[in-house]
């Protein structure tokens, strides 16, 4: 019997985040046909599943590129294709699978090229990445240009792979995709738990037995093969944004890898087919371009909204965290400013609330009136003899606190995480409770 | 821009004779030369210090986010200021630079939420930028001379023909009016098109209309017979120009901030605490380098501009520890790639060895019908060139080349193996087992050696005269036991 998976935290949300994904993506369809008379005829269809289906590809292994720190190594290899291309082009014609063997090829010696600087010199990645993107492409515009001055030779099409041109992928293509990418995503499978250790830790994958550098190569090698698919979708330039932009996107909404993988995919199969979709309404319209911009209103909108990580949930933490400790920082101002200037009942002048910080000053003084802690008068603020007997308990608390932290060892008593906003009393046997008073009365 | 060449004409002029400068200038070779060279140092000059700050690829982005200042420049021009949409106008050259730092600027932003790393967000903003202005060209720009074609593949090769001509004497701009002798005057019918009608029709109106008339500058004058004698011209490739002064700013540039580069470059915390802006300076490079990668992208393209940027510093890199010969060797490196880039482009490597030979070998070799001839790219080839250097450098740079550590872990091996040869005999010279441990037959075997690699170690140590054979057996002397003795000493 399968030993049945342990469900993960966050599984819930990321599926209704994919069926969100989904459903936008069906509503897009159902709208663009009766808002701009988009007939889906088998020509937007072919380009529509092509896009997506490259998206996906893109979208799960660029979460290794991503996640290893190598973003920019699309770039690079989208690049290094270049040279491939043009002499797949010499030796065989305009032929889509050995144009992509050539492009692979060449991206693949790139990046070997690349590895051994980085093993062999003291010259950092970013800089071997450059020196291979350039120096590929260079030699791709090379012949490129050479091939152009041939008399011969029908040149065109091939700057589809500079640009990509969606428009341009036939029945024929989409199989060769499927066979590709379902081989890709096989081998991903297969060599999942190895993929998954050498991202995270290739010291601890090595040390457990594990090829690190074939298993790198290996991940390497499919990353450059997801890349070379996707040239003619979003072109040598763009490649590195459709690689890594989903990868990001999920990036944003889960900590487990297969879940980011899983979403990864929905996010590049969506901007794939979406802008794929949008580009095929105008002929004026390029579809690199226009899937690169939805896959960053995907990211921005992960970064937004994602809950945990994102910029909206992290500002209502924040509020909610000021609204929690106003009163309690409000109380202590008040008691100590008034201890020091004739008793703790002694009125406070408003100014010096507003001196330490007006938001919070009055959020907590709210919160204080409204609990009889405080009250206002003609003279300022002054403490109730509840907000006094308050304000001494935390005082005490505070101190017990302090005192827990520097004799914790000598005085025998229990571990504890520091929570300062708890009382002491209630988390320390009595005892124990009985030494720490006594060593913070001595002090 | 048209005073500073006439300047810089007037300075040459000095030098050479108006014949022997246009025949300079015409050839495209030299203007190619010139430029790349320019290029080149500029391009040197600021990559040394990206190079060393780890920003090496922000170059690459700068290179494509430039079209998208470029393309907003442009449309904010014809749009809403309505002027002429002049792809030379410094303005757009402002909007470049503006999106070279708004790119870096976007980049920080996005890293410093602390939701994604610095290389992807980078990895994110460039191709957006870049996307956002290959729509905008795509669906608004109308003009053969912008394309993003235009701006990813320059080529130097063609620089010489797109010149500015200065004219130096003879210098008469005729203006033809109607009352000019030249003037050519015909009768035309001035409304027939207005009104759809034929000129036999009775309401069409005649009018005499000039078909020559306008300004003639001295040049074209001369061209329409307006003039008795040739203005004396010189033809200025607009490039040069710009590259030129690319190259006085940064040259300006890294003088000016020497100091305050080399030490936010190797130190950024003390260089803060210094008080030298580090920050300040960083967003003063970059602008530096979108200026020259705008300059530069229309002679080489955006692309192939970041070869400047990247691969003559990392090749010096690999050759020198100091920075101020870095900053020396870079830009030698990045110009003498610009100047065999041409021959390599017109099928000559180094101007000697051509490549249609090659490829015709190959062709006899593989059964292949390739081309044999070789008319290429060559600002590409202006690449490939430097790459060439930098592969020189890795491979034979003293210090750090693959060479030199293959004959570091060479010499290292034979030490060991001195070593070890020398401490096995010092251990058992003077025991009872000498006879056996020592009988040079079998001493191979206590090393797990093969006979051959004994003898080679045996015969570099006697060669030294550290190791004698006396009857069959190795023997330290009087010296080789010296050193054999400081080496275990070393030991403990």
């Amino acid at each position: 019997m399968m030993p049945r998976r342990k469900r993960r935290a966050g599984d819930r949300q990321v599926a209704l985040v994919m069926l969100g994904v989904t459903l936008l993506a069906a509503l897009f369809f159902l709208l663009s046909g009766a808002l701009f008379g988009l007939r889906f005829s088998y020509t937007v269809r072919v380009v529509a599943l092509g896009g997506a289906l490259l998206g996906l590809l893109s979208g799960v292994l660029g979460c290794f590129a991503v996640l290893r720190r190598e973003s920019l190594l699309g770039d690079a290899l989208s690049h290094a294709a270049l040279p491939g291309v043009a002499i797949a082009f010499l030796l065989s014609g305009r032929e889509l699978a050995p144009l992509l063997i050539g492009a692979g090829i060449a991206s693949w010696l790139g990046l070997r090229f690349a590895a051994a600087l980085l093993a062999t010199t003291r010259i950092k990645a970013d800089t071997a990445l450059g020196i291979v993107l350039v120096a590929w492409f260079a030699a791709g515009i090379a012949l490129l240009a050479t091939i152009q001055s041939l008399p011969d030779a029908s040149q065109t099409g091939l700057d589809q792979f500079i640009f990509g041109q969606a428009a341009a992928i036939v029945e024929s293509d989409l199989r060769l995709i499927v066979l590709v990418g379902g081989a890709l995503l096989l081998a991903l499978a297969l060599l999942w738990k190895e993929c998954k250790l050498v991202t995270f830790d290739p010291e601890f994958a090595a040390a457990n037995g594990v090829s690190s550098g074939l298993v790198q190569t290996a991940l390497s090698t499919l990353i450059v093969v997801a890349i070379v698919l996707g040239l003619q979708l979003a072109g040598v330039i763009l490649m590195v944004g459709m690689v890594i932009a989903p990868a990001i996107a999920a990036r944003q909404w889960t900590r487990e890898l297969y879940q980011m993988v899983l979403l990864a995919a929905v996010f590049g199969a969506f901007a794939g087919g979406v802008g794929a979709v949008i580009s095929a309404l105008d002929s004026d319209i390029p579809t690199g371009p226009v899937i690169i911009v939805v896959a960053f209103l995907l990211v921005m909108a992960s970064i937004g909204l994602a809950p945990g990580r994102g910029l909206l949930w992290s500002r209502l933490r924040r509020r909610a965290n000021r609204r929690r400790f106003a009163a309690l920082y409000t109380l202590r101002a008040l008691y100590r400013y008034a201890q020091a200037h004739g008793g703790a009942s002694a009125p406070v002048p408003e100014a010096f609330l507003r001196g330490i910080g007006a938001g919070s000053a009055s959020l907590g003084l709210r919160q204080l009136q409204a609990a009889g802690r405080a009250v206002s008068s003609s003279a300022g603020w002054r403490l109730t003899a509840a907000g006094i007997e308050q304000a001494r308990r935390d005082q005490r608390n505070q101190q017990l606190w302090d005192a827990y932290r520097l004799h914790a060892h000598e005085l025998d008593a229990p571990p504890l995480a520091e929570d300062r906003a708890r009382p002491i009393s209630e988390l320390l046997p009595a005892a124990a409770l009985a030494r720490l008073e006594r060593a913070a009365d001595a002090c | 821009m048209l005073a500073i060449e006439r300047a810089l004409i007037d300075l040459l002029l000095l030098l050479f004779s108006r014949e022997e400068l246009n025949a300079f200038l015409r050839s495209p070779q030299n203007a190619a030369t010139i430029i790349g060279g320019f290029i080149a140092v500029s391009g040197a000059l600021l990559g040394t210090f990206l190079l060393l700050r780890g920003l090496s690829l922000t170059s690459d982005a700068i290179s494509h986010t430039v079209l998208l200042g470029i393309v907003v420049a442009f449309l904010l021009m014809t749009t809403v200021f309505g002027l002429p949409g002049d792809i030379a106008s410094p303005w757009l050259i402002l909007g470049a630079a503006l999106a070279g730092v708004a790119t870096v600027l976007l980049t920080e932003l996005l890293a410093r939420s602390g939701l994604l790393k610095q290389d992807a967000a980078l990895g994110l903003i460039f191709p957006l930028l870049f996307a956002i202005a290959v729509i905008l060209v795509a669906r608004f720009v109308d003009d053969a001379h912008l394309d993003e074609d235009a701006v990813l593949v320059g080529e130097i090769g063609l620089a010489w023909a797109n010149a500015n001509s200065h004219c130096l004497e003879n210098c008469v701009s005729v203006t033809v009016t109607p009352a000019h002798p030249a003037a050519a005057m015909t009768r035309q019918c001035v409304n027939c098109r207005a009104l759809g009608i034929s000129p036999r029709d009775e309401r069409a109106e005649f009018a005499e209309v000039c078909g020559n008339c306008g300004a003639y500058p001295p040049a074209k004058a001369y061209r329409a017979g307006l003039l008795e004698q040739e203005p004396l011209l010189v033809f200025f490739p607009k490039s040069i120009t710009v590259t030129l002064l690319m190259t006085l700013l940064t040259l300006a540039f890294v003088l000016l901030f020497y100091k305050e580069l080399k030490i936010s470059a190797f130190d950024a915390a003390l260089a803060q605490s210094l008080g030298l802006k580090p920050g300040a300076l960083h967003y003063a490079l970059m602008t530096v380098v979108s200026l020259v990668a705008v300059g530069a992208f229309d002679a080489v393209g955006s692309i192939l501009v970041i070869a400047f940027f990247i691969i003559p510093p990392a090749a010096a890199y690999l050759l020198t520890d100091r920075l101020s010969v870095m900053l020396l060797l870079s830009p030698l490196i990045g110009a003498a790639g610009a100047a065999f880039g041409y021959d390599l482009a017109r099928g000559q490597l180094f101007g000697i060895l051509p490549i249609g030979a090659g490829i015709g070998a190959l062709n006899r070799l593989l059964g292949l019908t390739l081309a044999e001839q070789w008319n290429s790219s060559v600002s590409a080839s202006m690449v490939l060139m430097m790459f060439l250097f930098f592969s020189l450098a890795w491979i034979c740079s003293p210090r750090y080349g693959l060479v030199a550590g293959l004959m570091r872990r060479a010499a290292r091996r034979r030490r060991f193996e001195a070593q070890v040869l020398m401490a096995h005999i010092l251990n058992h010279q003077h025991s009872a087992r000498h006879e056996s441990e020592l009988n040079i037959a079998s001493l191979h075997e206590h090393f797990r050696w093969t006979p051959r690699r004994l003898g080679r170690v045996l015969s570099r140590l006697r060669a030294r005269g550290y190791v004698r054979i006396e009857a069959g057996a190795a023997v330290l002397s009087q010296r080789g036991e010296m050193q054999a003795r400081a080496f275990r000493s070393t030991l403990r």
